[in-house]
C-alpha cells in the first residue's frame, strides 16, 4: 500500500508555517537526528524514527537518498512489543494458581492480584519481539504538500506528531473541504462556509 | 472550527461532489471535461460504489458491484437519499491510464493504480535509477490528486453560485431517470 507498491493508498497533508530558507542545508542532520533506532536486544517497548523507503533496516540512506527532486522520501518505522490481552490473562490466572498452591490459600487478594498483573505484563513485555510497522511519506517541498500512505488514524496521528519533532512544522490533513478552501479566493470561502447539504432526490 | 468537526460537519462536500461527478461521466458518457486545461479525461465509475445512509447507530452502508455505468442498485439507493462514499474510478488522461478508488468525505485515495512509464532496463539499484523511479510514481500519483483537484475546484465553484440549483434540477433528474 505504500509509495513504490503497486496498489498505492495516500492521503494529502498541508505544511503549516514557513520553512526556513536554509532547510536543505539542515535537512539532513534534521532526519538524522531522528533515524529509527532498534529495540531487538533492548526492553523498550516503542520506538519509532525514519528509514529508507527502499530497506526498513537502513537508517544512513545508502540505498535510497531521502532527496528525489523537489521531494523528501521517508519511511516512518514503528516497532513496538505488545502482549495480547488473552496471553496475559493466561499467565495470570497460571501463577494465580501457583501462589494459591504454595501458599494454601483457597484465594489470591485483589492487591496480590494487581501485582501478579503488573510483574506479567512486564515480563511478558521483555519476552515480546517488536512488531515493525512502516509508512512512507512523500513531502514536495515546491508545493508545500505531503502524501502520506496510510488511511490508518493512529498512523496519520504518529505522523504528525513525529513530523513535527524532526521538522518543527505542523501538518493540516486536507479533506475536501480545506481543498476547496485552498482552492478558492476568500470572498468565494464565505459562501463556502455557509453552503448546507443539498437535498437530490 | 477544528478539523474533527469540519470532517464531521462538511463530509457532505466530499459526497456531493462524488455523486455530481459520476453524473458529469455519465452524461458524456466517461468523458469529463477539465476547464482550466480545456481537456478530455475519461472517468469511468466501474465495478464498486459504496453508499451511507444515515448517522451514529442508524448508520447504513451499501456496497454495490456491477459493471460501469449501470449499477442500478446504486443509483437506487441515490434515489432513496443514500449518500455516495466510495468509488472505483477508471481515469484515462493523455496516453496513461488509473485505477483508484476514492473514498469522498476524507478524499483519501486508496489502491492507486499507476500506469507503468518506465522500461526495464531504466530499474537499475543505483541512487540515480532509484531517484528516477521514485520521481517517475510521485509525478503520477500527483497527477491523480492534481487532477481531481481541478474537477473538484469546478464542482465547488458551482456549487456556490446561483449556477447551482439549476444543476442540481439537472442531477436530481439524472437520479430519477436512472432506470430508463
Amino acid at each position: 500500500m505504500g509509495l513504490l507498491s503497486s496498489a498505492a493508498t495516500f492521503v494529502r497533508y498541508r505544511v503549516v508555517g514557513d520553512i526556513a530558507p536554509d532547510f536543505w542545508d539542515t535537512a539532513a542532520e534534521q532526519i538524522s537526528r531522528c533515524v529509527f533506532k532498534d529495540i531487538d536486544d533492548t526492553y523498550d517497548e516503542f520506538s519509532v524514527g525514519w528509514v529508507s523507503v527502499l530497506n526498513m533496516f537502513d537508517t544512513e540512506f545508502t540505498s535510497a537518498s531521502f532527496v528525489a527532486g523537489d521531494h523528501i522520501c521517508l519511511t516512518m518505522r514503528i516497532d513496538e512489543r505488545k502482549v495480547s490481552p488473552k496471553v496475559l490473562k493466561k499467565f495470570c490466572l497460571k501463577e494465580e494458581e501457583r501462589i494459591k498452591k504454595e501458599r494454601q490459600i483457597p484465594k489470591v487478594s485483589r492487591g496480590q492480584r494487581l501485582e501478579i498483573k503488573e510483574n506479567m505484563e512486564m515480563l511478558l513485555m521483555k519476552r515480546a519481539a517488536p512488531v515493525p510497522a512502516t509508512y512512507d511519506l512523500a513531502w514536495n517541498l515546491a508545493e508545500n504538500t505531503v502524501l502520506f500512505f496510510s488511511t490508518n488514524q493512529k498512523a496519520q496521528s504518529q505522523l504528525e506528531d513525529f513530523f513535527k519533532e524532526t521538522f518543527g512544522l505542523l501538518l493540516s490533513l486536507e479533506i475536501p473541504y480545506t481543498t476547496a478552501e485552498r482552492l478558492l479566493s476568500t470572498s468565494e470561502g464565505h459562501a463556502l462556509a455557509n453552503i448546507s447539504p443539498a437535498v437530490l432526490v | 472550527m477544528d478539523l474533527v468537526d469540519l470532517i464531521t460537519e462538511k463530509r457532505f462536500i466530499g459526497q456531493e461532489f462524488l455523486t455530481w461527478l459520476w453524473y458529469k461521466s455519465d452524461e458524456r458518457g466517461g468523458t469529463v471535461l477539465l476547464p482550466e486545461m480545456g481537456e478530455d479525461i475519461t472517468l469511468v465509475f466501474e465495478k464498486h460504489l459504496l453508499l451511507e445512509f444515515g448517522e451514529g447507530d442508524s448508520h447504513e452502508k451499501i456496497i454495490c458491484t456491477g459493471l460501469q455505468a449501470e449499477l442500478k442498485e446504486a443509483r437506487t439507493g441515490l434515489q432513496m437519499g443514500k449518500k455516495l462514499e466510495q468509488a472505483r474510478i477508471h481515469m484515462i488522461r493523455g496516453e496513461y491510464e488509473w485505477h483508484m478508488t476514492i473514498k469522498a468525505s476524507l478524499m483519501e485515495f486508496r489502491s492507486v493504480k499507476v500506469p507503468k512509464t518506465m522500461d526495464g532496463v531504466d530499474e537499475g539499484d543505483t541512487q540515480e535509477a532509484v531517484e528516477g523511479r521514485l520521481l517517475d510514481r510521485l509525478g503520477l500519483l500527483e497527477t491523480v490528486y492534481k487532477t481531481f483537484d481541478e474537477l473538484l475546484g469546478q464542482f465547488i465553484r458551482i456549487r456556490i453560485s446561483d449556477q447551482w440549483p439549476a444543476e442540481a434540477a439537472k442531477l436530481r433528474t439524472w437520479i430519477h431517470h436512472s432506470d430508463r
